[in-house]
């Protein structure tokens, strides 16, 4: 009995030690298992910083950093504009691809996929995908314009850094009319921070828009329903199934 | 019509910049994966092929199918192939290529319609009414989606998915290797749903479903949201997937029917995937519906 119970205690005490470390699932070279399906629960799609209640957009704390962004005087006129017009001017609203960062937190599941090459991304949303490479490659040489980036990615211990560049500048990073232009580079970090969490973390750097660097932090949640899976959503066959049935219903 | 290819030349001329394999033909000499370069011939060798070959293993003795890929002996004109006597085939804009039917069953090598069916497929209603769902910007739908660009099959070493990753239009497809249960049949998707298993060394893909909204070739071959589809992918060399598809559906076809290619490692040093944007760049559909040409929602919307 006592010797059971010490035991225990000495396992107690060993948690708050060994247990973050170990408790983590891995992948059979070690790495955190980042596989599964997983969403965010906030309202950053909308508007990255503190914003309250729009029609048909929520209210919500920011994710941001500080929560102000340091545009030059000129992008926040053109951030401004953005949002007036931001019902038909975000390129969501026109069926385009989110880009990233903003594919990482729309309101849709996404799985992760990993090998000790490559770490996959496929998303619900608009049938993106991400590949992000770990196999050392370096970013292609440009002039390359993706709408979703180039990502290279390497182990920090027990982080995913994945450095991103060679964008457009026709995505937004929300709803609200946040922007960048074609020189944006992120540092996005994916740390596990248990079973069912992921600590994400991207580093924002575009000098032609923002006067110093920023971040935005938030969790990425397991979805844990039973046979969850990603499905489809494809903004662009909606849209369309829209104006058709405008033009059937105009009369001729 | 014509009007209509001269969109379609462009979009493709740009798209699709990098030589694709669609369309090539065999010339006598040429084999692939060591089989003769026509369909049927290739399917049957390769079937043979299948049962001696011993493809590379995964960690956890699996098949590794595993990089990028290409269609061989595969077009996008018409699954049943292009003949001689195909008016298109003198297109002065965009002019199709003789091509052998890529179905190897049944052995007329024609897609078994039912009556209803045969008048809307084979550059019928849909051709002559109908914007291509591709064109629109959506998914090229299984099989077509494996047909141009290249493709990129990744297996994690937890052998519980294998994700499929396609160049045309950013498509991908999650295939389920867990045994989970599909959805519930009121949710339709492009690209359906799949799951799939090993049978030996074949990678056995069940997929349903499908919204039926996509077509199987430029010829507006078709299956409705009740078709049932088999995919089966068995290396045959280390560079060499014989792929072939079952394409099953009661309410369009008299009975299940089979199409065949290859598709081929790329192994450029180097090589990966580049994104295909489609519908933030696209700038043809509108004119071409403005010509007349409708959206193409699956059999739901004929005739609304």
């Amino acid at each position: 009995m006592r010797r059971s119970f010490l035991i225990a205690a000495a396992i107690v005490l060993a948690l708050p030690i060994g247990a973050q470390v170990s408790a983590l699932p891995r992948t059979s070279d070690g790495k955190p298992n980042l596989q599964g399906i997983w969403q965010v629960l906030n309202t950053a799609a909308w508007d990255i910083q503190d914003h309250q209640a729009r029609l048909d957009e929520p209210a919500g704390q920011g994710v941001v950093d500080g929560n102000e962004l340091p545009y030059r005087p000129e992008a926040l006129l053109q951030k401004r504009h953005n949002f007036e017009n931001r019902a038909t001017a975000d390129p969501v609203s026109k069926g385009y691809l989110p880009g990233v960062p903003r594919i990482m937190y729309m309101p849709f599941p996404f799985q992760i996929f990993q090998s000790p090459d490559f770490v996959g991304m496929a998303f619900e949303y608009g049938g993106a995908y991400r590949t992000i490479y770990t196999n050392g490659t370096r970013h292609p040489t440009g002039p390359i314009n993706f709408w979703m980036g180039d990502s290279r990615g390497h182990w920090e211990g027990d982080t995913l850094v994945v450095d991103v560049m060679h964008f457009t500048d026709q995505t937004w990073f929300d709803r609200a009319g946040n922007f960048h232009s074609d020189g944006l580079h992120l540092v996005e970090r994916f740390t596990l921070a248990g079973p069912d969490h992921i600590n994400y973390e991207v580093t924002i750097e575009d000098p032609a828009v923002f006067t110093r660097p920023w971040k935005m932090t938030m969790p990425l949640y397991r979805r844990k329903e039973r046979n969850v899976q990603i499905l489809e959503y494809d903004p662009g066959l909606l849209l369309d199934q829209q104006q058709a049935e405008r033009e059937r219903r105009k009369p001729n | 019509m014509k009007y209509r290819h001269t969109f379609l030349s462009i979009v493709l001329a740009v798209i699709l910049a990098a030589p694709s394999a669609a369309g090539q033909q065999p010339t006598a000499a040429e084999t692939v994966g060591g089989c003769p370069a026509e369909p049927l011939a290739f399917h049957t060798c390769a079937l043979e092929k299948t049962k001696t070959f011993n493809p590379p293993r995964t960690p956890s003795g699996k098949p590794n199918l595993q990089g990028y890929y290409r269609a061989r002996l595969a077009q996008a004109f018409s699954v049943e192939g292009v003949s001689g006597s195909e008016p298109l085939v003198k297109s002065s804009v965009m002019p199709w290529t003789l091509a052998p039917p890529m179905i190897v069953d049944p052995a007329d090598r024609k897609i078994p319609y039912q009556p209803w069916a045969a008048s809307i497929g084979r550059i019928g209603e849909n051709y002559t009414k109908y914007l291509d769902p591709r064109t629109a910007c959506g998914s090229g739908g299984v099989p077509r989606v494996a047909l141009q660009d290249p493709n990129h099959l990744l297996q994690p070493p937890t052998d519980d998915y294998i994700l499929w990753l396609f160049e045309d239009h950013h498509v991908h497809r999650v295939i389920a290797m867990n045994g989970n249960p599909p959805p519930g049949n009121s949710i339709k998707m492009y690209n359906g749903n799949a799951r799939g298993h090993w049978d030996g060394n074949t990678l056995v893909i069940d997929v349903t479903n499908l919204n039926g909204y996509n077509w199987l070739d430029d010829s507006g071959n078709f299956y409705t949201n009740t078709a049932h589809l088999v995919e089966r992918l068995t290396m045959i060399d280390p560079d060499t997937i014989h792929y072939e598809v079952t394409i099953e559906d009661p309410k369009t076809y008299t009975r299940p029917w089979k199409v065949v290619w290859a598709l081929m490692r790329q192994k450029q040093p180097g090589f990966e995937l580049m994104e295909e944007a489609c519908r933030e760049g696209e700038r043809d559909s509108l004119r071409i519906r403005q010509s007349g040409y409708e959206y193409y929602f699956g059999e739901s919307w004929r005739g609304r």
